[in-house]
């Protein structure tokens, strides 16, 4: 297999390989987002319904890796994203279906306990702004490197690569075009010092919540290492097409492997535990609880949070977060 | 502190309760700062008016200084002497209570210890 192929099948094979443990990704007590027996996962019905399950998601990423290969290489972006678009979408309903049988069959009520802390200021995991300036101090220094540097730099420079690793646009020797992957970081670094911070104020103080930070904090630096080896490239930096998205998949990998053995330690307890009735969960993936006025809720499955779609200002945030994800991607879009 | 969402007491008044028995124990001492109506509301899960008002009504009772831009905190307050309409109103709720547990299956014996200790544990 030539390795542009492989490199273009990797995100499938690693999307395939979440929805195949997405299941097991969970708390205790737990199972395709309904709440169970914490033991029902090992019992004979819990294993037919994972392996079930994992057939129907593993027939989708054959389904979806078929279509890569099939599709006409005519516009690339079409071949990279709707066969992952196609996994996601048959491997959720497999998972709804299940969520669906299981909560019917095997589900139980837990009595809706509510608990608060009675100190003003709560305890668990703070806000560590100081952990977050080496990322932005790093790339400044990039940027007065690359300015330094600045006549060394080459008129015109790729700034974007294929599948097969060859460049397929490039940019002319200008500040925005230069400077456009530290910016782009430290766009991505600003949104998650947002999000981390709105985690530690309007989140309860969950396990989950003292995960996620961290999480954030260092995702900060493997990112930040990356858009440093993109700027640095223009000047001549070699590296081999891979190495970018097979670091950042490792790191993804290792913290998602990190992130589930403390979710699923049975030892810890949260302090102000999130409600656990399965009616605010909607498809066991969704919650709905208009009654509720936190905007962010620790995810059944999967690590990180959700958001509480009944609260407006959820929206509010959604719709920022996406405004800033995409306005910070083409606003440093070089031309082609 | 805990409630139960499932019980037919509303939120906010078993937020006073509860509350109110660390007020009288003495966990919660004059001085100390309660969580912003904010934060309560986020850990409990229930809407940001019923904590105000649970905050309100112990307000009224003489529990907690309330002032705008300040988080709730609690005072010093001299207990009032009991009308005879409170030890009236106490008698006929500890007795429904006491009818309902009974009911439940309750032994009378463990009630009373119940009782005792409650008394005790608040007392001190």
């Amino acid at each position: 297999m030539k390795p542009e192929v492989a490199i273009s099948i990797l995100p499938l094979v690693f999307v395939a390989a979440i929805f195949q443990f997405m299941p097991l990704l969970t708390r205790p007590g737990i199972f395709f987002g309904a709440t169970v027996d914490p033991e029902f996962p090992r019992t004979a019905d819990g294993r037919r319904l994972l392996r079930s399950y994992r057939w129907q998601s593993g027939l989708w990423a054959v389904i979806a890796i078929v279509l890569a290969f099939t599709l006409p290489p005519r516009n690339p972006g079409l071949v990279m994203l709707a066969p992952v678009l196609i996994m996601i979408a048959g491997s959720s309903c497999a998972y709804w279906l299940k969520f669906r049988e299981v909560h019917a069959r095997y589900g139980q009520r837990r009595p809706e306990i509510r608990q608060a802390e009675l100190s003003a200021r709560p305890s668990g995991e703070s806000f560590k702004p100081w952990i977050w300036i080496p990322p932005f101090v790093a790339m400044l220094i990039t940027a007065a490197y690359l300015q330094a540097r600045w006549d060394e730099l080459p008129m015109r420079f790729p700034v974007h690569w294929g599948a097969d690793g060859q460049p397929n646009r490039w940019a002319s020797r200008e500040p925005l075009t230069v400077f456009a992957p530290l910016l782009i970081g430290a766009g991505m670094n600003l949104l998650m010092l947002a999000l981390a911070w709105l985690f530690s104020q309007f989140a309860r103080n969950t396990v989950m919540r003292r995960i996620t930070v961290r999480l954030l904090e260092v995702l900060l630096y493997p990112l930040t290492f990356t858009f440093i080896v993109v700027a640095l490239l223009p000047l001549g930096l070699v590296v081999p097409v891979w190495v970018i998205p097979g670091f950042m998949l490792a790191c993804v990998a290792g913290l998602i492997y990190w992130s589930y053995r403390q979710i699923a330690a049975p030892a810890i307890a949260d302090a102000v535990p999130e409600p656990q009735s399965d009616a605010y969960w909607k498809a066991g993936m969704f919650y709905y609880n208009p009654n509720d006025p936190a905007i962010f809720v620790a995810k059944r499955v999967g690590v990180g949070y959700t958001m509480n779609f009944a609260s407006k200002w959820a929206w509010v945030v959604l719709a920022l977060t996406l405004a800033i994800l995409v306005g910070s991607i083409t606003l440093a879009r070089p031309a082609k | 502190m805990r409630i139960d969402l499932d019980s037919a007491v509303p939120a906010y008044r078993q937020i006073v309760d509860g509350l109110r028995i660390l007020l009288v124990s003495g966990k919660l001492a004059p001085g100390s700062e309660l969580p912003s109506v904010r934060r309560m509301a986020l850990d409990l899960g229930v809407h940001f008016n019923t904590v105000a008002e649970a905050y309100r009504l112990l307000a009224e009772e003489g529990w907690l200084d309330l002032r705008h831009g300040r988080s709730a905190r609690v005072v010093y307050r001299d207990a009032p002497d009991p009308t005879s309409g409170t030890m009236k109103e106490f008698g006929y709720r500890l007795r429904a209570l006491t009818a309902e547990m009974l009911a439940k299956g309750a032994p009378a014996e463990d009630l009373r210890t119940a009782m005792r200790s409650a008394a005790q544990e608040l007392e001190s």
